[in-house]
């Protein structure tokens, strides 16, 4: 059985289909990049898949439970959850308190645990657990920042951390790397690979940036139109006449230049 | 050790501990005057420190509300409903106050949970126009069914408070059940601020849509603090009853809400404390200006227009400086006066 | 309900969508237009109504004239709710909301304090006598409401869709950011938007002023079935309000006719909580992506 899998799905807004009966399987331990031009419909894939938007047809499955009309947050608790392209964070919170907000999940509290105090001891270990986090990304020398006072690059480690604190099966990166410079986003790729190969986390990630999505992803599904144009290994990608001509005939899709704005 | 630095070091120490124990001091200091005021006001201020305390349950879970960034225009009617319920339990079941004053809180809690069903739907200011016109229907139910609400006469000959008893009616007991009641309420609102219930409220009005891919259920939570500050309400409602004896559809209408409205933009919604300090000083104003009477509703009118253009954050906005200028020198803090008029003046 | 009680309801729906849509159709443009959420729009509508009391009843101008004086009237009460309030606090759209709560007691205490608080100003039937239609009969003061609310609906919309001016609202209502790199000046639109919200509301009270009785109060009642009529309609959009005024028009005004008034409004609230659970946006409002 399949990780994540998409059936038959469709997203309509109006008059524009912006997903059309899309099926697409994703295999635990995979890294998985999806590509496509402006306007694919990568972004709305990320928004039905993480319940943000609720598809007009068809389902997506995460280890075999239907996720299709649930909401956002019960989707995280099945172990799906994205992060934003925009720097998403509770600005009026330290770095450490968005981390062991985002810790939600695994820290209920009741009306009157909360009245009372009975979850000191929970809220140890959830302060641990999220410290642990924080010293994975590489933001504990932030953690009593206020989260508006980092620079872009943390701001959007930061959002990763807290996609990590709701302890994921399968982590939808918005655009990972998105306005980072090349020392962040060498660190950022880093940290994706750790994630699968340490953390067991299965990775999906919308990006522009093609270098990073070359190097990084094992296979990669390409969208235009929001049809599946070409799935499979980046070699085969970048040689797939199909994809360099929805890429409006640049000869190199490597090419830095389309596609690193 | 040498004997200088080991008097440096305990200096230091009572220093830190003085900064951490004195808002605790302050707190006991204020709770202390407020039991000696118990017994030495006049009665009509004793009548007004009731109703303040009444207030501060008002603002403060109108302010439990705010945080998840629902501003909602029912809390009144909410009251009300606590009223109401009190005022109908206290009569015909002739429950003592004991029981009636939580199940005012239920009641309020119960209408607020019918509330929240269609308020879900909207934010912004959608929900604080359809809470207004969820609140009108509940109010109109009151001036419109004569049983058991009474129309537009309400409900008369309230018992008067008793528990085990224990007459509660006469003004210094009356007084000290609704000091009590409040510090109870206050607490247990204190405690959910700072919890991670608290946090969960404050993290939807920071950014919904993240707050719920991290899993926090956000239609659920904004119904927790909801239900949660109605049932507050419900329970500064039962009081209110009890003091007056009488209430009507009156008694919460519009203009009460404004007011409550009123009291916590001038004091800021951000800390736990800003409400309770727009409270005191607006209902400090509010008897200043009792020759002013019929005046009144265009003065507190223009402190709202005033406070939300020129001081948007409330006075609390104004603790962290006023904090500063006491730690700087006299000197400097001319300067920075100076500073501030010019851009005040810049600004106007 | 025999045929006479019907016709007679009917026409009396037509007549209060008639003033509903007026009321309705400035908060929504107001609403459009930047976000400006007018808490004090009944007392716009109370000025409107004053106005026809203060000309037509002790002046003693002609009542068409008294009316139509009251739309430029009200109309500058809008624009200076606009330059005073709305333009300070345009980033926090419940800061405007709420200060203009602060507004509507400043305008019931002037109404109050010149013209008295106490029993409602009587003002005279400008036009008596009654229409028959059929064996129904309606009072010609009722009757006129309809073609005057229909005369400014056109005009407005004749404005809006026609009129370069008008246009230039409509862009700024869709897109701000867009409009104003076209070019259109924001400041202009939100001013011109709070007048015309000002002047149809100052019309609506004109003409109810010697149906309506007239109180510094009176603004209370028509700022909750404005809410209603624009949350059901679709916040921002003026098409929506305009047939959820003629919804709850003829839904007010049959339920009133059968049982009362307050149950009229009780039911049209709870049309209100219905709409907003069925269809969250509104009638005619968009979905949100």
């Amino acid at each position: 059985m399949s990780l994540l899998e998409v059936r038959k799905l469709s997203k309509r807004f109006g008059g524009l289909l912006a997903i059309s009966d899309l099926d697409m399987t994703v295999e635990e331990g995979e890294i998985r990049g999806i590509i496509g031009p402006n306007g694919a419909g990568k972004t709305t894939l990320f928004n039905v898949i993480s319940g943000t938007h609720k598809p007009t047809s068809g389902d997506v499955f995460l280890n075999g439970d239907k996720l299709t009309g649930l909401r956002p947050s019960r989707i995280a608790g099945k172990g799906g959850v994205r992060t934003f392209q925009r720097s998403a964070m509770f600005s009026d919170f330290t770095v450490l308190e968005n981390v062991s907000i985002a810790r939600h999940l695994h820290a209920r509290e009741s009306l009157f645990g909360a009245i009372v105090g009975t979850a000191r001891g929970m809220e140890k270990a959830n302060e641990g657990r999220a410290l642990e986090i924080l010293e994975f990304i590489g933001l504990t020398a932030f953690k009593d920042e206020l989260a508006p006072n980092l620079s872009h690059g943390h701001q959007r480690a930061l959002g990763v951390a807290m996609a990590l604190a709701t302890e994921p099966h399968i982590l939808m990166l918005d655009e990972p790397v998105a306005g980072m410079n090349p020392a962040e986003t060498e660190r950022m790729t880093d940290i994706i690979r750790k994630l699968r190969d340490e953390w067991n986390i299965t990775i999906l990630l919308v990006e522009h940036d093609m270098k990073t999505v070359m190097g990084l992803c094992e296979s990669i599904t390409v969208l235009n139109f929001g049809k599946k144009l070409a799935e499979g290994v980046p070699a085969e990608i970048v040689s797939n006449p199909e994809v360099i001509e929805a890429y409006l005939g640049s000869e190199d899709i490597l090419g830095d230049d389309d596609f690193a704005a | 050790m040498s004997a200088p630095e080991e008097v440096a070091n305990t200096g230091l120490a009572s220093a830190t501990a003085l900064r951490r124990f004195a808002p605790l001091l302050l707190l006991a200091a204020v709770l202390a005057v407020l039991c000696v005021l118990g017994f030495e006001l006049r009665p009509y201020h004793r009548e007004l420190a009731i109703v303040f305390f009444i207030n501060v349950i008002m603002v403060t879970s109108y302010r439990l509300i705010t945080t998840t960034g629902d501003w909602s225009f029912a809390h009144v009617v909410l009251m009300g409903a606590g009223s109401y319920g009190a005022a109908l339990i206290a009569k015909h079941a002739g429950l003592p106050f004991g029981v009636v004053v939580p199940m005012a809180g239920i009641t309020a809690a119960i209408v607020g949970a019918a509330f929240i069903i269609p308020l879900l739907r909207t934010a912004g200011f959608g929900f604080f126009i359809a809470s207004f016109a969820m609140g009108e229907l509940v109010r109109l139910i009151w001036v419109k069914v004569q049983f058991p609400f009474g129309g537009t006469r309400g409900i008369i000959n309230i018992p008067s408070p008793e528990i085990v008893g224990l007459r509660l009616s006469p003004p210094v007991p009356f007084y000290f059940t609704c000091f009590i009641v409040m510090l109870a309420a206050v607490f247990i609102m204190w405690r959910l601020d700072r919890s991670r219930i608290g946090n969960a409220w404050k993290s939807i009005h920071s950014d919904d849509l993240l707050a719920e891919c991290v899993g926090i259920d956000v239609a659920r939570y904004r119904s927790l603090a909801f239900i949660t500050g109605a049932f507050f309400a419900g329970i500064a409602g039962a009081l209110l009853a009890y003091r007056m004896g009488s209430i009507d559809p009156r008694n919460f209408d519009l203009t009460t809400m404004i007011y409550l409205i009123i009291w916590v933009v001038v004091g800021g919604t951000t800390t736990f404390w800003g409400p309770i300090v727009g409270l005191v000083v607006v209902t400090i104003a509010f008897e200043w200006s009792r020759p002013l009477l019929e005046w009144r509703p265009l003065m507190f009118g223009g402190v709202l227009i005033f406070f939300l253009i020129f001081l948007p954050g409330g006075l609390e906005s104004l603790f962290p400086k006023v904090g500063n200028a006491l730690r700087t020198p006299p000197g400097q803090q001319f300067q920075r006066l100076r500073t501030w008029f010019t851009t005040f003046a810049s600004r106007t | 309900m025999d045929t006479v009680t019907l016709i007679q309801t009917l026409l009396n729906s037509v007549v209060a969508s008639s003033i509903y849509a007026l009321v309705a159709v400035g908060l929504a443009l107001a609403f459009g237009v930047m976000k400006m959420a007018n808490f004090a729009h009944g007392e716009f509508f109370m000025v409107g109504a004053y106005c026809v009391y203060v000309l037509y009843a002790l002046v003693g101008l002609p009542f068409p004239l008294a009316v139509i004086l009251a739309i430029p009237i009200v109309a500058l009460f809008g624009l200076v709710a606009e330059r005073l309030i709305f333009r300070p606090t345009r980033k926090n759209i419940l800061a405007g909301f709420m200060a203009t709560a602060g507004l509507a007691f400043i305008l019931q205490v002037l109404a109050g304090q010149i013209w008295g608080v106490g029993i409602a100003k009587s003002i005279p039937t400008p036009y008596m006598g009654a229409a028959d239609v059929g064996d129904a009969t309606i009072g010609w003061q009722r009757l006129i409401v309809i073609p005057c609310a229909f005369a400014m609906l056109l005009a407005l919309r004749f404005f809006l869709y026609r009129v370069k001016l008008g246009k230039a609202l409509r862009a700024c209502a869709q897109d701000p950011e867009i409009a104003a790199l076209q070019g259109i000046r924001t400041n202009r639109m939100t001013a011109l938007a709070m007048a015309l919200a000002g002047a149809s509301a100052g019309l609506a009270g004109a003409l109810m002023a010697p149906i309506h009785s007239v109180t510094p109060y009176m603004g209370h009642g028509v700022i909750l079935i404005a809410f209603v009529v624009v949350i059901v309609g679709g916040m921002a959009s003026i098409e929506g309000a305009i047939l959820a005024a003629v919804i709850l028009g003829f839904i007010h005004t049959f339920v009133t006719t059968v049982t009362d008034n307050l149950i009229a409004t009780m039911v049209g609230v709870g049309f209100m909580a219905l709409t907003l659970i069925v269809r969250p946006q509104g009638l005619l409002g968009r979905e949100r992506a």
